[in-house]
């Protein structure tokens, strides 16, 4: 299966990666749910700096099979896991520029909190889970991978995309 | 011939005394006496500056705190300095009897050695020193230049291939015993497998993907394979593994034909 890399038709429940630009207004009306009081959004934008160097571009590259099938494993767990009604993911991939939007979660339920927590839950295994990696252009000239820092990394205690589970 | 064997502290990776690790019923240690036994009859335990506890085998003490494996090779000398020394690391399970034979066989010059076929270095721990490697020695560890594998490469050596690709595979990880405890189970069997490489793996190795044959047994023995290969800078606790595109345990199992991928630490969002 080859990973479809535009928005998918009907974009809920679903996690995709996206070689274009997110369209963030058109995500947000398609979680439109009146039965649903609160939509917590997360947007994951690419920063000027990692770890003290000032960053000018960067890449995003993926295990073509496995980052999407792990990603819409994580998004079902997510749904399973707490009460809420309806959430997507998108990550993007290929190259991005300072300000760019790199990832979104949104996560609807009939009350805040569970939409605050799943989102939560969602963008950490999205960052710990999913094989995707970041190819970064530092303004002196210089480019390498990095590995995610751990401001990047956030609540290791929940990483839970070992094989075991 | 006098053999020393190295027996180190203990792991803080294996989390125990490595000479104490059975395999197949019997000790690391045991296992390399077993080995040595038919070339000589001299066989001693290398230990710390400060080791008080009683030990099988005949000792030789190093002479200074935390000298590294060249210090023991410097106490060897000292207690003989006329004999040549076998010195042998007690964590190279893989080594085979033959193997030793035709070492100890070899026409000695200052040193006879392996070279690793898996990193294409000189093997400094399982390696017979001549007394003509002596002044060398005491050179370097005059100069503080402890590097084992620099100081045999200053040496006149005599280098030999090994049987197995694997057989100087050291043991450094509970997961490299799950290796050995199945290639004692089940020998060595040849496979083909395809492994993939990404991001920083993919740039380190210079290719996406390859197609090769192997003996290891676990993904752990594959990625120690490829890891000296290709030099890669990462470490088995950071690599994730998959088995056709799937997260995998480091103790499972290769079959033929399997897919492969090692992965580097994920950074996306």
């Amino acid at each position: 299966m080859t990973p479809s890399l535009s928005c998918p038709p009907s974009p809920v429940d679903k996690f995709w990666l996206q070689d274009t630009t997110i369209d963030l207004p058109l995500l947000r009306r398609e979680m439109d749910d009146p039965t649903c009081g609160a939509i917590v959004t997360f947007e994951g934008l690419v920063r000027n700096h990692h770890e003290g160097r000032d960053v000018s571009a960067l890449s995003y590259s993926y295990h073509p099979l496995m980052a999407q099938k792990e990603g819409q494993k994580i998004l079902e767990t997510t749904l399973e896991k707490f009460p809420i009604t309806h959430a997507l993911a998108v990550h993007r991939v290929g190259d991005l520029g300072i300000g760019d939007l790199a990832v979104v979660t949104i996560t609807a339920s009939a009350h805040r909190e569970a939409a605050f927590e799943a989102n939560r839950y969602l963008i950490d295994e999205i960052k710990f889970c999913v094989p995707i990696w970041k190819y970064e252009t530092y303004s002196s000239g210089e480019s390498e991978w990095t590995a995610p820092c751990p401001g990047c990394s956030g609540r290791r205690e929940i990483h839970t995309c070992d094989s075991k589970k | 011939m006098k053999a020393l064997i190295l027996a180190g502290g203990k792991s803080s990776r294996m989390g125990r005394e490595k000479s104490q690790i059975i395999l197949a019923g019997k000790s690391l240690l045991q296992r390399t006496i077993d080995l040595i036994t038919p070339h000589t009859e001299d066989i001693f335990l290398s230990i710390a500056h400060d080791d008080e506890r009683d030990h099988p085998l005949p000792t030789l003490r190093d002479l200074e705190p935390s000298p590294g494996p060249l210090g023991g090779l410097q106490a060897a000398f000292a207690h003989d300095p006329d004999s040549s020394w076998l010195l042998i690391a007690c964590d190279l399970p893989k080594l085979s009897a033959p193997d030793l034979e035709s070492l100890v066989a070899a026409n000695l010059k200052d040193v006879s050695c392996f070279r690793n076929p898996l990193d294409d270095h000189p093997e400094p721990l399982c390696a017979i020193y001549a007394p003509s490697s002596a002044p060398q020695l005491q050179e370097v560890i005059a100069e503080n230049r402890r590097c084992a594998r620099r100081f045999i490469r200053t040496l006149e050596r005599t280098e030999l291939t090994p049987s197995d690709p694997q057989a100087l595979l050291n043991l450094n990880r509970p997961e490299h015993l799950t290796e050995l405890e199945h290639l004692e189970a089940h020998g060595s069997v040849e496979k083909s497998v395809t492994v993939e490489y990404f991001a920083k793996l993919s740039q380190e190795a210079d290719t996406t993907r390859e197609t090769f044959s192997t003996t290891a047994a676990t993904l752990t023995g594959l990625w120690e394979e490829v890891r000296l290969r290709h030099h890669f800078s990462l470490d088995l606790p950071h690599i994730k593994p998959a088995i056709d595109h799937e997260f995998a345990e480091w103790q499972t199992p290769l079959k033929n034909h399997d897919t492969i991928a090692f992965m580097p630490p994920f950074a996306g969002g």
